[in-house]
């Protein structure tokens, strides 16, 4: 029945293909001609009768007619229902001519980036590991650091990653060998230090929470230092306080600095004084092996305090040369072991040592049901026979080198950790397809596609065993990521996914001006991060449609960011649901995040808003600008110019006013949010005028207007909701060929009311996702794979 | 919150934990016995970068030829007139070219090319002359080349600079136009690669021992998976193959040169230094001793990234560097950018004196050294490549003698950068006719 309405449907549309011919020469072809091949885009002596002959072409063709930007402004239109008749038309025919020739395209081997490193780490040997002090970093494309055309492999990677084994092996198993290490941990110089810190007792400020993995038992040195201004004076002498630091919330240490005596001497001799204080906060204590969570802040000095006197903005370190005020810890060190005492109990130990030999004939036979479940997690694949010979090779190594069976197990770790086996996500072609052919990939590569997307990390075990019985798929399959949707590992799609999506990793480096933002710092930077990711997470968590994070009348705040937003009543530093009174603060568009990142350090940039909005929300990102262009002018002289006053250049010259023309007036309806995201009705002493006309003629009035904008167009943006996670999910840019998968996902999720599952499930099941294209053998498949849609369409 | 490791070796603690010595000694017992045979002296090249351009006319002397009075910036390292040339009136390339201005400075200084802007995975720019240099002459040497850094840019992701890929500002030297390559900022994690893993020479040697035969294992792994995968795949798996057994050929030429090297390799740095200035001085101290130990012989290193946001109170000025650099022409802003200028080239001053001090065959390692010094921008205020001005140091093993300040004009024009590159490849023994936006080489 369905069928048969597609076909009626169909042939309904194809009827009028030659009518389409007319309205691309009529509308098109003047600007996209062989001649002025505007945007790099001929259409002249195109015909969407054969559009499915030129994909690549009138899938950029659509898009710019379902976002509304094209015919441009100003130039000669067909009516709204003859355009939406064309591009319904050409996606007719393309999804029709898609579903007949599949085309799941590839991703190329896929390095695992330090993300999914790390955390494959932590789920084979339940060990915790910094991974910035053991890899490089990834190089990023597409918006994402999970790209597998730019994972790369250097001389210098593959050095780290042997020397990463050797290190990770030897905290795994507790090597006896492990001599004393120095870890520095730094709060941000930034960070004020007069508020209650999340997860540190109650009745302390300031401070800092250590995750620290201890790998022997031993005796550790921890050594709390102040801050010092540049003449070396401790920062807040002037009045007591005390410095507490716990280990698993026991107090282990209180010491006391400050008050009168100590101020003034500290004027006379500094740094005397100084060393003073940090050796009083210095000790050495045993600790047990294993991940322990260390506490250091300050008591919460009484109100009559002077502290208060002196602080005239949020931000406390905002002068380092100002001694008064509250201290600041500067850094920790934490370092040992001293007198190491043996291995301990550790989380790792006890995943690792599933067995123990009770004498030397058991010792093969335990190695090898040790490596072989190790393997197996590592590996995402059932161990075989020359994997165990070249782990138990290892072993052997270890074991005669060093003496020990842990010895000889954490040499096979350091063959396990650096070989292609566990560093690559592989996925065989069957020899039993045709090249150039779309084939179901194997249970067991599926299961791993679907936990690096929703985790970002290796299959568990309830996974591992639904692919090996063959059960991954349909109704068993969908169970599957609902299970892992509601495991709090899928908080990887909130850091690894939204993040990157909306650009929040950048926030770390935005400094805004402290002369113009004197109350911007690290606790508002991390805040306003949180509060985006907890709008992303409570849609994910609650399953609610994605839309909604552009229309959400509710977000989540701490103390920080309600005083930020000018909110009342929201005390301390937890985060919690607050309904949104004002209209224009509503969905992500009036999040501090947001707007900071899209401004530069001394006021806002509607370009970068005007560019975030098109790139991340419409999809449509604007073509770089052209060479050789000056820098704005800033305003001369006496009262600042109006932000749109300057911009009038953009639109002046009409070579700028091209894209301006496209970016500026999203950029403008966002001007009642200054660079830091707070409410204004001014700019210096310029009225904001919020009010601009659109790239496709709507006429919007501030960030209000801009969401509602949005959200009439939600297609558009649950289509580029869907191709980032896709993008996302896949490892690789989504190209022509997968437009007709992303359609689909989107239609069906209509049905859902755009619910997030209802966009993860059409991912997950759709072809690109379930399905590769065998390869060609060598020299025919680079062509066969063309430049992505994103990239072209610029 | 920022966390930096550091191991320390036991001896370090026999001292006392405070006192952790950061500068590395030289080395004189470590030269190899072979190369004390050598006849020819082996040239040795760095390049090194500042970011943001510097005040122009307080770099580039009045006066051209060898009666220039000094600038102010240049004033640090007046001692070295003789072992430099001033070249200015150059310009980069990439001035032509879209996108914002900081990413193209750094990323194709050294390949007179331009980069491609995007923050797609299809980032673009030039072959940099560091790189064809250690193709040229780095496999005799256990590692071809040092890319070396200062700022940690894992937080930075996807755009840096306008519509660009932080993946050109990550580093300045290019293997091909596709391939940057890292830029490393740990001196530990370098001074492992050039001599090994572990605190002491014994567990440096099994350390060594291991890294073989695990790199034997995994290479035999990676031929296996090799002949599985399908075609497409089979480039990246031969890519990780080359890289291998590249790796097993640093790790023999190491084991060869520990061997060699007559008395100890000094204790490992134990990480990277909490001050700039110390950081900065191991990093120029690790290319001293790498260049005397021969372990490479070409190196690139960026005292600070472009778009970066130190602050330097150490010297007076606790703003922004990247703010101070869009100075407005506001004097007190330029001085404070002038300050920073002046700073690197003390702190670069330091390591003309260390290669000066090294004896290297008959002459002294500068005498053997061909070093550019500078930045890809001219004023930064305005993001301007046209014109910039660099220095070259060092008497590249008899073929440059300095004390000159040389206008570089082309009928009335400024020169692309691109050709000194020409002269620099000649010297290394690279005859090449053109890179990026040559017209053909400088006239010396």
């Amino acid at each position: 029945m369905r069928a048969l309405a597609v076909l009626i449907f169909a042939s309904a549309v194809f009827a009028q293909a030659p009518q389409y011919g007319e309205l691309v020469n009529k509308y098109c072809v003047s600007c996209h001609s062989e001649k002025l091949k505007t945007a790099g885009l001929v259409l002249e002596k195109q015909d969407p009768a054969q559009a499915t002959a030129n994909a690549r072409v009138w899938e950029k063709v659509i898009r710019k007619v379902r976002t509304g930007s094209m015919p441009p402004q100003g130039m000669p239109h067909p009516d709204a229902a003859a355009l939406n008749a064309f591009a319904t038309y050409l996606e007719t025919s393309l999804d029709q001519a898609a579903e007949a020739k599949l085309n799941p395209g590839r991703t190329l081997i896929h390095r695992l980036n330090r993300t999914e490193y790390a955390n494959a780490i932590k789920d084979v040997l339940a060990l915790d590991v910094d991974v910035s002090s053991l890899l490089p970093p990834d190089d990023s494309a597409d918006g994402f650091d999970n790209i597998a055309q730019v994972l790369t492999i250097s001389p210098a990677l593959l050095e780290r990653y042997l020397s990463a084994s050797a290190k990770v092996s030897a905290l795994a198993v507790g090597d006896a060998s492990i001599g004393p290490i120095a870890n520095t941990y730094r709060p941000r110089p930034d960070l004020s230090q007069d508020k209650h810190v999340d997860g540190l007792p109650i009745g302390t400020v300031g401070g800092m929470v250590i995750k620290h993995n201890f790998p022997l038992d031993g005796e550790y040195s921890f050594e709390p230092k102040m801050s010092r201004s540049i003449l070396g004076i401790v920062h807040g002498l002037e009045d007591p306080h005390a410095l507490e630091v716990t280990i698993d919330g026991q107090r282990v240490r209180l010491a006391h600095f400050g008050g009168l005596d100590e101020d003034t001497k500290s004027h006379i001799e500094a740094t005397k004084i100084a060393n003073e204080i940090d050796a009083r906060f210095a000790f050495r204590i045993p600790v047990k092996a294993g991940p322990h969570t260390i506490g250091v802040a300050f008591l919460q000095p009484s109100v009559a305090q002077t502290a208060e006197v002196w602080q005239q903005y949020q931000r406390t370190a905002i002068d380092s040369n100002e001694t008064k005020g509250a201290p600041h810890l500067d850094k920790v060190n934490i370092t040992g072991p001293f007198e190491a005492k043996g291995p301990g109990d550790t989380p790792s130990r006890r995943r690792i040592f599933s067995c123990r030999p009770a004498t030397g004939a058991d010792a093969l036979p335990c190695a090898r049901k040790i490596l072989g479940e190790l393997a197996k997690r590592a590996y995402r694949r059932p161990v075989n026979d020359n994997d165990m010979e070249d782990l138990l090779a290892f072993y052997q190594r270890g074991r005669n080198n060093k003496g020990t069976f842990d010895q000889g197990i954490e040499m096979a770790l350091r063959r396990l950790l650096s070989g292609p086996e566990f560093v690559f996500r592989l996925e065989n072609d069957p020899a039993n397809v045709a090249a150039n052919t779309a084939y179901r990939i194997s249970d067991l590569e599926l299961a791993s596609r679907l936990s690096f997307f929703l985790w970002s990390t290796v299959p568990d075990d309830t996974l591992y065993n639904t692919a090996t019985q063959g059960k991954l798929k349909d109704a068993a399959m969908d169970e599957q990521v609902r299970r892992m949707l509601s495991d709090s590992r899928s908080d990887a799609l909130v850091e690894n996914f939204a993040a990157q999506w909306l650009q929040l990793r950048n926030l770390r480096g935005v400094v805004p001006d402290p002369d113009v933002f004197p109350d911007f710092d690290d606790n508002l930077r991390q805040s306003m991060i949180r509060e985006t990711e907890l709008l992303f997470q409570n849609m994910m968590r609650q399953d609610r449609p994605v839309g909604e994070l552009l229309t959400a009348d509710y977000t989540f705040l701490d103390e920080r960011m309600a005083k930020h937003y000018g909110i009342p009543n929201i005390t301390g530093s937890r985060f919690r649901k607050v309904m949104l009174p004002a209209d224009s603060r509503r969905g992500l568009l009036g999040q501090a995040s947001i707007l900071t990142l899209t401004s530069v350090a001394i006021r806002t940039s509607p370009v970068a808003r005007g560019k975030w909005v098109l790139t991340n929300l419409i999809g449509t990102p604007p073509p770089p600008p052209p060479p050789n262009v000056p820098a704005l002018k800033e305003a001369k002289g006496g009262a600042r110019a109006s932000m749109r006053d300057r911009m009038t250049e953009h639109r002046a010259n009409p070579f700028c006013a091209n894209c301006h023309k496209i970016m500026d007036p999203i950029g403008f309806s966002l001007e009642n949010f200054d660079a830091v995201g707070r409410w204004r009705v001014k700019d210096g002493e310029a009225k904001i005028d919020a009010a601009d006309t659109l790239f496709d003629g709507s006429k919007v009035d501030g960030a209000a207007g801009m969401r509602d904008f949005l959200s009439a167009k939600k297609e558009v943006f649950v289509q580029t909701f869907t191709e980032k996670l896709m993008t996302y999910a896949l490892g690789r840019a989504i190209d022509y060929y997968d437009m007709p998968a992303v359609r689909k996902i989107v239609r069906d999720a209509a049905k859902n009311d755009y619910k997030f599952s209802s966009v993860v499930t059409g991912i997950i099941h759709s072809t690109p996702f379930q399905m590769r294209l065998k390869a060609a053998p060598a020299n025919e498949s680079a062509s066969l794979l063309g430049a992505p849609v994103a990239a072209s369409a610029r | 919150m920022f966390i930096t490791q550091k191991h320390l070796p036991r001896r370090t603690f026999l001292r006392g934990a405070a006192g952790v010595a950061i500068g590395l000694p030289l080395l004189e017992s470590m030269i190899p016995a072979l190369k004390a045979a050598a006849t020819k002296p082996q040239l040795r090249t760095a390049f090194i970068y500042t970011p943001h351009g510097v005040i122009l006319d307080k770099w580039v002397p009045k006066e051209v030829g060898a009666a220039y009075e000094i600038t102010p910036i240049l004033k640090p390292i007046e001692n070295f007139r003789d072992r430099f040339t001033i070249f200015s009136n150059l310009r980069e390339n990439s001035g032509r070219q879209a996108g914002s201005g900081h990413a193209s400075s750094s990323a194709t200084w050294l390949s007179g090319d331009i980069t491609k802007d995007t923050a797609g995975e299809d980032v673009r720019a030039g072959t940099t002359i560091d790189q064809m240099i250690a193709k040229k002459i780095g496999q005799d040497t256990p590692i071809p080349s040092l890319e070396l850094g200062i700022e940690d840019v894992s937080n930075m992701i996807g755009v840096c600079d306008g519509t660009s890929s932080c993946a050109y500002l990550n580093t300045m030297s290019w293997s091909t136009p596709t391939t940057p390559l890292p830029a490393e900022i740990n001196p530990r994690i370098i001074f492992e690669r050039m001599f090994g893993d572990g605190s002491s020479a014994a567990a440096r040697f099994a350390r060594l021992q291991d890294d073989r035969s695990l790199l034997d294992s995994v290479t035999r792994a990676a031929s296996k998976l090799q002949k599985e995968v399908s075609a497409a795949d089979r480039t990246r798996m031969n890519d990780y193959l080359e890289n291998l057994r590249e790796i097993e050929r640093r790790i023999a030429q190491v084991e060869k040169h520990n061997q060699q090297a007559v008395g100890a390799v000094p204790d490992s740095p134990v990480g990277i230094p909490e001050n700039y200035e110390d950081h900065v001085g191991l990093m120029f101290d690790l290319q001293a001793v790498a260049f005397q130990a021969d372990i490479t012989r070409v190196s690139t290193f960026m005292m600070s990234r472009e778009l970066n946001s130190r602050t330097y109170p150490q010297i007076g000025v606790p703003d922004q560097h990247h703010s101070v650099s869009h100075h407005q022409y506001d004097p007190v802003q330029q001085e404070k950018h002038q300050k920073i200028n002046t700073y690197h080239v003390k702190l670069f001053g330091k390591f003309l004196e260390k290669l000066q001090n090294t004896k290297d065959g008959e002459g002294s390692l500068l005498d053997h050294s061909m070093i550019l010094y500078g930045s890809g921008m001219g004023d930064g205020n305005v993001h301007s490549h046209d014109p910039i001005s660099v220095l070259l140091a060092g008497g590249v093993a008899g073929q440059h003698t300095g004390g000159r300040h040389l206008k570089i004009a082309t009928g009335g024009k400024t020169t692309p950068i691109a050709n000194l590159l020409l002269n620099l490849l000649e010297f290394s023994g690279i005859p090449a006719d053109s890179i990026g936006d040559s017209t053909g080489k400088i006239s010396l």
